[in-house]
């Protein structure tokens, strides 16, 4: 397929842009979006791992404090036999610790130390239970920061035994330190967990009992507040869900507890919480029994149809099994990056549509100038435009090809120039013909001569149509053009437009094109027609002649009898008369001897009078004597000889000048013509020489045309009598030739003789009278 | 020759014709001669002998008709009777248009043959008595000198200016000379009167037979 060099420069420079910038745009498109929910991963990874990180730095002081505690009283640096001691040193922890709640020591003996951080009348309280002689006592005491007292009262009412409090019991049993569930603290109300180390007393038995339990309470809504201030994209939230699926931190503190229905807090299970997003983002996890999961788990969802993404870590530690769960709308990390997106496309589309067209204006301007070419080329091949005018400003290729077309235009012309005057010129009729349709296409001057229609009539025709109606229509070629001919001859018999009848030869040639298809036909015509009615008059001067050879030759007989009778019958006579004469000047002889004499006289002059009628009888018609151009009947001679001369080598020159015209029978002459030619080529050929020659001369010598036809064969041999009837010297024949020739000559009016020829060859002369002469003797 | 014999000549190819006929007419006291060919006849004739010639039309070279154009061209006191085997209304209208005295188509009887020499002999004799007056004539005119046929010219030509005056006028001489030589023409010519000499000049001028 040829292609549009504007349409490829427009499809290059605009289309490919357009395509370039699309494709950046695209790819940018994809890539951006994956490097978006990278970023998103990372960032809620880095929010668990933060979180994790948070946590355990919230809790582990608690583990060491708790120790601390355990391995002091157990070495007994403080027991619970001094309260105010232990007291001291629970206090010093929970100022080290803000995330302490509270700190206590409860013993087998169900002694009890208790620091908190209070609400009330200070920022701490200190619980003191005493056994003492049986007797129990509560002491509660307010301090400030400063450890200095600001109330204390004994609470009698106080019931709380802490060897049956939960910890104490695990603790005990356990003999290791362990950590409590997270649970709503009883006295803040708070989410928080209880470590709970046990103070190991190695008796001397080797046994190891328990002397007591330290405790450590923990408030995890801290937790909550620093999810709170964690900053997850813009609207994102962490929480952490411990393993049996409460939720323990989560940045609204309040979604946390839940009051059962016998009025104590506890937390709110995942799947309960009121927050919705939290909810379809982890309630599954619970359901499918992969709190905590293994291992770090993102993921993609939607809610109320907005895109979220979330993380769930694995647990922190074997004692905490929290996963810290965090999701985030995706929009929140990638609104901005896709605002961005968005105006790049813009930018890009702005760019590409204007590249387009700048691409377009630069096609445009390159193509400009071919296109002016091609139109330039269209017109000088149409003849509008002269070849010879300047070029317009193009590109230098272009102007060479140019060069070179034009050239090709002009040697183009200059053929179809020299092709047409040929054409039109021809001295034959010319014609090109439609191959499928068989009209006339072209022809020239000639061509409407020969058929007597003007070109614009036969360009409305077809050919057949130029055929003669009575004869069977000629195809020049076949429908079906496969193995045809592409040249073929007819001679045809046409009709002219006056409706005339001509003989016509017809040379057509078929002309394929380069695709093997019939392309046209070019036609050759002449008019054969006067060569025809030529042609047509020898063969009837042949018909004539071979009759009237039949007819001379029995009149030439008869004539030849008559003359060789008519002796012998005249000497008859004669003597008879002689012999009577004698007997009378005898006299006196027998009656009977003259009547008898005189018989056969009258006999022989009866015999003469039959061969007369004999003659008379077949010499009919001799007379039709009229006038007639001598050389037009040698040169038809000539030609009805030609064959016969062809086949003995010998050639025939008639050498006749100009003549008047000849009064005689014309076929009689024709008949001394041909066999006084047919002798001298037979003559010739019987010799060897090399100089084979038979020559027709003629000249005018008064009233009289000189007839000579001489040869150079070997001339006529001695003793031979010529023209002697009966006589010949060849195999085939009467031996009359000569003896007619003479005769027709002499009925003709004129004499017919033989000479020798210098230097071999003979001569055969004779006259004819010139024609016009009776008119002129009747005036 | 002898004198009063009537002479024949025969002209024929064919031998048994030449001898039937000479056979036939010397019993009838013709002086006969018989040639097989023009060219032997031609050979043989003197020219001045008055004769009748019996001649065949058609003979191989030179023909009858050729041969009588050749002695009519030589003034021939011979008077020509065809005889012919191709007998034809054509043949024989040349022939005499030629000159011939008849025309006869072989075979013929004697008689007849007789009968045309008879009257071919008369105008043979009557061709060489003209022949001879002419040659007579001839003599005579063969007398004058130059002047006096310059003189006989104009005369004949002119017949209705034929004094000596007039004529002398056109010939630059005087008249006097004029009959001087008038006088010397007469008596050459043997005549006496200028009507003689008109009729003796037509009478040389014809065409001879």
């Amino acid at each position: 397929m040829r292609t549009s060099l504007g349409a490829l420069l427009v499809i290059g420079l605009a289309g490919l842009q357009f395509i370039a910038v699309l494709a950046v745009v695209f790819s940018s498109y994809v890539t951006s979006e994956r490097a978006l929910l990278d970023h998103a991963r990372e960032l809620l990874s880095d929010v668990g791992t933060n979180t994790i990180a948070h946590s355990r730095g919230f809790v582990a002081p608690a583990q060491s404090a708790a120790e601390l505690s355990a391995r002091l009283a157990r070495d007994r640096v403080i027991a619970s036999d001094v309260p105010e001691l232990m007291e001291q040193l629970f206090f010093q922890q929970l100022q080290l610790a803000p995330q302490f709640a509270g700190v206590y020591y409860g013993s087998e003996e169900g002694d009890f130390v208790y620091v908190m951080r209070s609400k009330g009348s200070g920022p701490f309280r200190t619980k003191i239970i005493r056994h003492q002689g049986g007797v129990r006592t509560t002491e509660l005491i307010w301090r400030d920061d400063k450890f200095n007292v600001i109330a204390r009262w004994m609470d009698p009412d106080d019931v709380y035994e802490p060897r049956q409090r939960p910890w104490y019991i695990r603790a005990k049993d356990q003999m290791t330190t362990i950590w409590t569930d997270p649970y709503i603290f009883f006295s803040s109300q708070q989410p928080g967990i209880t470590l709970a180390s046990p103070v190991i007393d190695r008796q001397e038995t080797g046994l190891e009992g328990v002397r007591g339990i330290v405790g450590v309470d923990i408030e995890i809504s801290d937790i909550s507040d620093f999810l709170a201030n964690l900053r997850i994209g813009s609207t994102g939230r962490a929480l952490i869900i411990h393993a049996n699926g409460d939720v323990i931190a989560h940045p609204d503190k309040s979604l946390l507890k839940e009051q059962t229905a016998d009025g104590t807090l506890h937390f709110v299970d995942i799947a309960h919480i009121d927050d919705p997003i939290a909810r379809a983002a982890f309630a599954q996890l619970e359901a499918d029994g992969q709190v905590p999961v293994e291992q770090e788990t993102l993921s993609q969802f939607n809610y109320n149809g907005e895109t979220y993404v979330s993380v769930v870590m694995p647990p922190m530690s074997d004692k905490l099994p929290w996963t810290i769960a965090a999701y985030a709308p995706e929009s929140d990390f990638t609104a901005a990056i896709k605002q961005n997106r968005l105006t790049n496309i813009w930018i890009a589309g702005a760019v590409a549509v204007l590249t387009a067209i700048a691409g377009l204006a630069l096609a445009n301007y390159i193509h400009k100038p071919v296109r002016a070419f091609a139109v330039r080329s269209a017109l000088v091949a149409q003849g509008e435009l002269d070849p010879s005018d300047p070029l317009p400003a193009t590109y230098e290729e272009l102007e060479k090809a140019n060069e070179t077309l034009m050239q090709q235009i002009a040697a183009r012309r200059e053929t179809e120039m020299e092709y047409g005057s040929t054409f039109a010129l021809s001295s034959r009729g010319m014609a090109q013909i439609d191959a499928q349709t068989g009209r006339f296409l072209r022809v020239n001057e000639k061509f409407s001569e020969i058929t007597g229609y003007s070109a614009t009539e036969l360009s409305q025709m077809p050919f057949t149509l130029l055929g003669h109606p009575k004869d069977p229509p000629v195809l020049l070629f076949d429908n079906d053009q496969r193995g045809t001919p592409r040249e073929v001859n007819h001679e045809m018999r046409c009709l002219r437009r006056d409706g005339e009848a001509f003989w016509a030869l017809v040379n057509a040639i078929l002309i394929f094109n380069q695709e093997g298809k019939p392309l046209h036909i070019v036609l050759t015509m002449d008019d054969i027609t006067s060569a025809k009615q030529t042609e047509e008059q020898l063969a009837e001067l042949s018909k004539d002649l071979s009759n009237l050879a039949r007819d001379n030759t029995m009149g030439q007989v008869a004539a030849g009898l008559a003359h060789e009778l008519n002796q012998p019958l005249t000497a008859i006579a004669q003597n008879a008369d002689s012999a009577l004469f004698a007997a009378q000047q005898m006299g006196g002889a027998g009656h009977g001897l003259h009547e008898t004499l005189d018989e056969i006289a009258e006999q022989a002059l009866r015999a003469g009078e039959i061969i007369r009628a004999l003659r008379a009888f077949i010499r009919r018609d001799e007379g039709c004597r009229s006038d007639f151009d001598l050389s037009e009947l040698v040169s038809q001679t000539q030609r009805l000889l030609s064959a016969e001369s062809r086949a003995a080598g010998v050639s025939v020159i008639a050498d006749l000048g100009a003549l008047p015209a000849v009064h005689a029978n014309r076929l009689q002459i024709a008949q001394v013509l041909v066999n006084l030619m047919r002798n001298a080529i037979e003559a010739v050929a019987e010799g060897d020489d090399l100089d084979r020659r038979v020559i027709v001369e003629a000249k005018v010598d008064g009233n009289e045309v000189h007839v000579c036809v001489s040869d150079t064969g070997p001339g006529v041999a001695e003793g031979i009598t010529l023209f002697a009837e009966f006589e010949t010297t060849k195999a085939a024949g009467m031996g009359l030739g000569l003896s007619i020739c003479r005769s027709i000559c002499l009925a003709n009016g004129g004499r017919l003789w033989h000479q020798p020829r210098e230097p071999h060859g003979a001569m055969f002369c004779f006259t004819l009278q010139v024609g016009g002469m009776e008119a002129t003797q009747a005036a | 020759m002898t004198d009063g014999t009537p002479a024949v000549f025969i002209v024929d190819d064919d031998q048994d014709i030449r001898t039937s006929l000479t056979r036939a007419l010397g019993q009838r006291g013709f002086e006969v001669s018989a040639y097989a060919s023009a060219q032997a006849f031609l050979d043989a004739y003197d020219g001045e002998t008055a004769a009748c010639l019996v001649l065949d039309y058609g003979m191989p070279g030179m023909n009858g008709l050729e041969l009588q154009a050749r002695l009519n061209a030589n003034g021939s006191p011979l008077a020509v009777i065809f005889i012919t085997g191709h007998g034809g209304v054509p043949e024989s209208v040349q022939a005499m248009r030629a000159g011939a005295v008849d025309f006869l188509e072989k075979p013929f009887r004697q008689s007849t043959l007789v009968e045309r020499i008879k009257a071919a002999q008369q105008i043979a004799a009557d061709k060489q008595a003209a022949l001879v007056r002419r040659r007579d004539l001839a003599t005579r005119f063969g007398r004058l000198t130059a002047r006096e046929e310059e003189i006989v010219e104009r005369m004949v030509a002119n017949p209705a200016e034929v004094s000596s005056k007039e004529i002398g006028n056109a010939l630059g001489i005087s008249p006097r000379t004029v009959d001087h030589h008038r006088a010397r023409i007469l008596e050459k010519l043997e005549i006496r009167s200028l009507v003689e000499l008109v009729d003796l000049v037509s009478k040389l001028k014809a065409p001879a037979g």
